[in-house]
């Protein structure tokens, strides 16, 4: 599949915060709002449009190896893009956010961007952490906010999106040295053209290409 | 990625609930209706795919009905039929089974379902498919399939994974193949899966594991690791000028991820596993190319004088480069090119490969301070701290063999790749007759491999061509022997023995004893130039005078100097740590040792040969030398009798007095002003100073406390040179102080940090840290200077142990808080609105403290009394006027810098616009502003004084008077005050920096009301009042400090002065030294710098 770029995310989080729900959500549409199913993934891959340009997001979730530190610093340098997942029906998931940074701040490439995402927006009435208080703390330490729901779907495709954007702004801006694999972004074989077919085709909110039926 | 959302629009006659049995029926015939992938049907078959994981996950959450039709239509076996077919877009089938495969196993919560799912063999099946891992996207997903299927591993699962009669485990060992996979996430997830292989801990599997792969992965990794860091090393080589630090950045953190895998596995105390990847560690990178590459350079140096001769340090390092290339050497068989050395070395160096002293010494210490292990970095301290020129004769092997309890002599000390790829020799491990072999999986040929034997030597044909030097160590050793039978003799009267006993004496968990280091030949006895009667002798009786006491001194630092010559890893150390050019080498020297002292791993016995002071220690426990003898008899060593006498006496070859040396250069360099050592090689050596100068016992001699106070001096005479009253200076100060308790050193990231790698730079341009590189320009200069002098002052009073009492620099008390209530009766006040930026509007009255502008509120309750409102120090406090109302002052208030908190940045509490009633009053309030902010300065300058013991400024004088709280001056004696202030400042501190040294701005102002001061403070404090003849009369009512009388005590300069003279004999070890040394006294303690008396208050 044929693509400008491809970029390289994880997902950070306390566990249970709906990370590989996220990603699943995001690289295969998967929950229907109507259905109570908790389903999730480790990697996903998808293509989104920017500016005119095919670029592949390719996610990682790093759950379960926390227990091995050379693994968590090795993901945090590979990536281009992280998600900082909290659950906003959870305090305490909130007050690991510190930690979860000062982590990616150390092993990570200064240039990756970091968003940070309030999950489980649906769970209105069980919400223990203020959409300001997120804010409050994405402002304090320079990261973009966003609530989201995998349920829902809510706000999903924003999160992913918003953060390849930057990423290509950093790009643009010469910050990114893209010729250099280890920051998580990989140029491709060729620039734009629409793909049709193949893995992985969902452009983003782009009509579904028909096919199967 | 799965596009066709359509689906749920179609007909097919399809089940309308998505998550139902009946619609896993339905999916399952349109698997058995299209088994053939064809590109009309391949969209429909990702859907139907896609949505299989769906139900069954459904399902397993709520219906255990859907489970057993899954598994009772087998429908994994068509899983695989798909799989198996070569056709248009087969990768996006692929993609999309293994996605499902992916979801099923992640999500799945029923143990019973998923063992189900792998009893029949089909996962391994799929884990062996022969995927087409060059499509990028397939092997993303297949990686991440095997990740997530050892996730699932535990007691129970890992047997439908590794097959104990077949002895097979295709998750394993498909996924190291994938170890040096070009992809970063690839590689992190097969280190991933190892890892949570090798975390079952089931015995079994971890035999098979350590028989049939360990050799070979391990070997392969060491080989990958290792050319890393010669890929690491060229980038070093070409780039001096900071062209490519983002690569290195990444090769620096690719070798740290290396080294903290291995930590991971080892850390994770699989006795078996620790031993192969200990041996492979040790034999073929870590002492081949990290240690032996200590040693590379030195040949580059011209050799003038005959290699034979022992006294000459270089010819000493012809030799060892000589033995090393006999026993690493590709041919064994012509003893004649021992007449060629030179020549010898020259060819070598082109085939074997090296990494360059400095790329070495940084790669250690990153060993030193991740991997613990003991056998690890035992064995390598070992070599660095005791290995003699007897490593080149006996091969290190041997002693390694000591540290791995199954060693094989297979694995020979060398870098080299491995015979065989890891494919290769995996497949010769993985059994034949695989019960579920697949078209594409031949399984492997039988190659009457034997397990028990290490695959590296499996087929000699490939040893032999692998690269040049492949001869076994123990050969060439013996033919070294054999030939070289001059050169030997010629080496073991360099041979200290104690070092060679101790070698042994070190090893007390050794199961091999007497298999050690001294097998090869005999040895003859040299004892140094000093001998230990007399240096008990001299330790004996006590110095009568320092002139004795540095002879002693001398005398040891002599036989140090000289038995290192027999060392030549701890040598190169010591070498590096000469920073007379630039401290390039010695910062990774410094970390080395550091990390080395530090690492846990390390028997700490072995480290008195730093810690150790001879010097400070007459009596000496004499069990380990007679230990020692006892195993030297059984030997049968020729000389023993002969030796046993020195050794009597002999503890250790202790090098701790000629580091203390090195480090102590390194420290005096550092306080020089043009010195080419950056802050964080001071740091680091003034903490290695600490840790050496309290040596293994914890005490620390007379004799070092008074060096270090002379250091102390020297530091202070840097910093002086430094110090005026200005506004900058004064911040600087403060702000060092605040950096440096801040963030004290931590080595391990400095150790991260590839920008050190490079060559030393100046140019803040190139992005790194001020303290990693030299300071560009006066302020910085000034800065470092600063900071060096609260570096040593806190490594003296460590070793003295003595508090910090005048440190950070503290405010008289009392202090005014918020909400005090204050008599304000008679006091200065001034009536003013506060207008804030968002418009918000206050009345307030503002008074002026020695130190602290506060606003205060009437009291309701009490006619005269106030509130504060708020207190900011006048310090920091930032004053302009307004152009447009004179009426109006824009004021910056900061938090008091008090106690603890003096060592925090200030933080801002208010910046507003106060608009008084008139515009005489906005003037008042001006001019008494800015006066208590230069007054609080002044006393601030004052404290700094006497830390640096700046001449004039003596201990304290008792307060004249005191006076109530905010009486003030009559405001027409208030003397205006601006022209120093504000923008003229600023121009002046912009100017380039070597003006504003010799301008002289406003270099102190005295205190004038106290008059029991030195002569050289009369005469500042004259000259004070020449230059503004009115200070006196407003000086008094500001002058009231009330003093914190232990600073006082403290430093009392007179007396510091006199310390100095005193102190200058023991330098006497460090000739260089003396000259700098009594240059700097007499600074100090004869007539203050002309400059220095200038003293003028420009009004």
């Amino acid at each position: 599949m044929a693509y400008a770029y491809l970029f390289k995310y994880i997902i950070i989080g306390d566990t249970g915060v709906g990370k590989s729900c996220l990603l699943l959500q995001f690289t295969d549409k998967r929950f229907q709002p109507v259905h109570d199913l908790t389903i999730g993934v480790e990697f996903g891959a998808r293509m989104i449009t920017i500016d005119g340009k095919q670029i592949k997001l390719q996610i990682w979730d790093t759950a379960g190896q926390e227990a091995f530190r050379s693994i968590t610093r090795s993901y945090y340098r590979g990536a281009a893009g992280a998600l900082l997942v909290y659950d906003i029906t959870r305090r305490e998931t909130f007050n690991h956010l510190t930690t979860w940074l000062e982590d990616a701040r150390q092993h990570s490439n200064s240039n990756m961007v970091i968003m940070l995402i309030g999950n489980k927006s649906d769970l209105e009435s069980r919400r223990e952490v203020k959409k300001e208080e997120g804010e409050a703390f994405a402002r304090e330490h320079g990261l973009v906010f966003m609530e989201t729901s995998a349920k829902t779907a809510a706000n999903v495709e924003e999160a992913f999106i918003n953060t390849a954007k930057e990423i290509y702004e950093k790009i643009q801006e010469g910050v990114f040295d893209i010729n250099n694999e280890a920051n998580g972004i990989k140029i491709g074989p060729q620039h734009s053209t629409a793909g049709a077919g193949g893995a992985g085709g969902a452009g983003a909110g782009g009509a579904p290409p028909g096919g199967c039926c | 990625m799965f596009r066709s959302r359509s689906w749920f629009g179609g007909g097919w006659g399809r089940p309308k609930n998505p998550h139902s049995l009946e619609r896993l029926k339905y999916l399952h015939n349109i698997l058995c209706k299209n088994t053939t992938v064809s590109e009309s049907n391949r969209g429909i078959l990702v859907e139907s795919l896609r949505c299989i994981a769906e139900i069954l996950i459904w399902g397993d959450q709520n219906d255990s009905s859907v489970f057993d039709f899954f598994l009772e239509k087998n429908m994994l076996s068509y899983f695989l039929r798909i799989m198996r077919q070569k056709c248009g877009g087969s990768s996006y089938v692929c993609v999309q089974l293994l996605q499902t495969l992916n979801i099923l196993f992640e999500n799945i919560r029923n143990e019973t379902s998923l063992y189900y799912l792998l009893s029949n063999n089909h996962v391994n099946s799929i884990i062996v498919h022969k995927f087409d891992v060059s499509d990028e996207e397939v092997m993303a997903y297949y990686i991440s399939f095997l990740k997530t299927l050892s996730l699932k591993l535990n007691n129970h699962t890992i047997h439908f994974f590794y097959n104990e009669h077949t002895k097979d485990f295709p998750l394993y060992t498909e996924a190291i193949k994938f170890f040096n996979h070009p992809e970063t996430m690839v590689r992190i997830a097969v280190r991933t899966l190892t890892l949570n292989v090798y975390r079952v801990q089931d015995a079994s599997m971890l035999r098979f594991i350590r028989d049939r792969t360990a050799a070979p992965y391990f070997s392969n990794l060491v080989w990958f690791i290792g050319k890393h860091i010669l890929e690491l090393n060229a980038c070093v080589r070409n780039d001096a000028d900071h062209q490519s630090q983002q690569k290195l950045d990444d090769l620096v953190a690719e070798h740290l991820d290396h080294l903290h895998y291995i930590n991971d596995i080892l850390c994770l105390n699989i006795p078996d596993l620790n031993d192969v990847l200990t041996e492979h560690l040790l034999h073929k990178l870590l002492i081949p190319l990290y240690i032996y590459s200590l040693t590379s350079e030195s040949n580059k140096r011209p050799v003038t004088s005959s290699p034979y001769n022992r006294d000459h340090l270089q010819s000493i390092e012809v030799i060892t480069r000589n033995l090393e290339a006999i026993l690493t050497g590709k041919t064994t068989d012509t003893p004649s090119r021992i007449n060629y050395p030179l020549q010898r070395i020259e060819s070598d160096d082109e085939t074997k490969p090296s990494v360059s002293c400095v790329v070495s010494l940084f790669l250690l210490s990153q060993v030193f301070l991740i991997i613990t292990h003991g056998p690890i970095v035992h064995a390598l301290a070992w070599i660095i701290l005791q290995a003699d020129l007897s490593v080149f004769e006996d091969g290190v092997s041997k002693i390694l063999d000591m540290y791995v309890s199954n060693a094989k002599s297979s694995v020979k000390l060398e870098f080299s790749k491995p015979q065989l790829s890891l494919e290769k020799a995996l497949e010769n491990t993985s059994c034949p007759d695989r019960d579920y072999t697949t078209p594409e999986y031949s399984g492997a040929k039988a190659f009457g491999y034997d397990t028990d034997q290490s695959s590296c030597d499996l087929d000699p044909e490939l040893v032999s061509t692998s690269l040049p030097s492949t001869s076994h160590i123990s050969e060439s050793s013996s033919i070294a022997h054999d030939s070289t039978e001059d050169l030997v003799t010629q080496i073991q009267q360099v041979k200290a023995d104690s070092s060679m006993t101790l070698s042994k004496a070190n090893m007390p968990d050794s199961p091999l004893p007497d298999s050690g280091i001294e097998s090869s030949s005999s040895k003859v006895s040299e004892r140094n130039n000093i001998t230990d009667e007399e240096k008990q002798k001299l330790l004996g009786k006590k110095p009568g005078t320092n002139t004795e006491r540095a002879a002693i001194v001398e005398k040891v630092l002599e036989k140090e100097t000289k038995n290192i010559e027999t060392r030549p890893f701890l040598k190169t150390i010591f070498d590096s740590l000469d920073c007379s050019e630039n401290d390039y080498k010695a910062l990774f020297a410094l970390c080395l040792l550091y990390a080395l002292i530090n690492n846990k791993g390390v028997n700490p016995e072995l480290l008195d040969t730093l810690l150790y002071s001879e010097l400070d220690d007459g009596a000496k426990p004499n069990t380990l030398s007679s230990k020692v003898n006892a195993s030297e008899d059984e030997t049968g060593s020729t000389t023993s009798q002969e030796r046993s006498s020195n050794d009597g006496n002999d503890k250790s070859e202790s090098f701790n007095a000629l580091l203390i040396s090195k480090l102590m250069a390194i420290a005096v360099l550092s306080c020089k002003p043009a010195s080419k050592v950056r802050l964080v090689t001071c740091e680091l050596s003034v903490r290695l100073l600490r840790t050496c100068m309290q040596g293994s016992k914890g005490a620390v001699s007379s004799r070092h406390i008074s060096s270090v106070d002379n250091l102390r001096t020297r530091s202070a005479a840097l910093a002086r040179n430094f110090y005026k009253c200005d506004d900058i200076f004064l911040d600087m100060f403060e702000d060092e102080y605040c950096e440096m308790s801040k963030r004290p050193i931590n080595v391990e990231w400095l150790c991260m940090d590839a920008a050190i790698l490079l060559p030393p730079t100046r140019t803040p341009m190139s992005g790194i840290a001020f303290e990693k590189r030299l300071p560009s320009g006066e302020m910085e200069r000034a800065r470092r200077a600063i900071r060096t002098f609260f570096l040593i002052r806190e490594l003296y009073l460590k070793l003295t142990g003595k508090p910090e009492t005048q440190l950070p620099l503290a405010n008289p008390a009392p202090f005014v808080q918020v909400a005090d209530i204050l008599d304000l009766n008679d006091s200065d006040l001034i009536s003013c609105d506060i207008i804030q930026k968002d418009g918000t509007w206050q009345h307030r009255f503002l008074a002026v403290d020695n130190i602290q502008v506060i606003l205060v509120e009437p009291d309701k309750q009490r006619l005269g009394w106030g509130v504060a409102k708020l207190v900011g120090s006048l310090q920091d406090l930032e004053i302009q006027g307004d152009k447009d109302d004179p009426r109006c002052l824009h004021l910056t208030i900061h938090k008091p810098r008090v106690g603890a908190s003096a060592a925090l940045p200030r933080t801002m509490l208010l910046r507003a616009k106060f608009k008084f009633d008139d515009h005489i009053r906005s003037m008042a309030a001006k001019q008494r502003l800015t006066k208590g902010r230069t007054k609080s300065r002044q006393k601030k300058m004052q404290q700094i004084g006497r830390l640096l013991e700046v001449s004039g400024v003596a201990a304290p004088a008792p307060a004249a008077r005191h006076r109530p709280l905010f009486a003030r001056p009559a405001l027409s004696s208030v003397r205006k005050h601006s022209g120093i202030d504000g923008d003229d400042m600023e121009r002046r501190i912009r100017r380039p920096s070597g003006h504003v040294l010799k301008d002289g701005i406003v270099v102190y102002r005295e205190r004038t009301t106290s008059r029991e001061s030195s002569i050289s403070r009369t005469s500042s404090a004259h000259t004070s009042r020449e230059g503004s003849p009115r200070a006196r009369s407003e000086d008094i009512p500001l002058e009231d400090i009330r003093r914190n009388p232990g600073i006082a005590a403290a430093v009392p300069s007179t007396s510091s002065i006199g310390r100095v003279q005193q102190t200058i004999p023991s330098t006497s070890q460090h000739p260089n030294l003396k000259s700098t040394s009594s240059e700097e006294t007499s600074f100090i303690s004869k007539e203050p710098r002309p400059k220095r008396k200038g003293i003028v208050e420009t009004i």
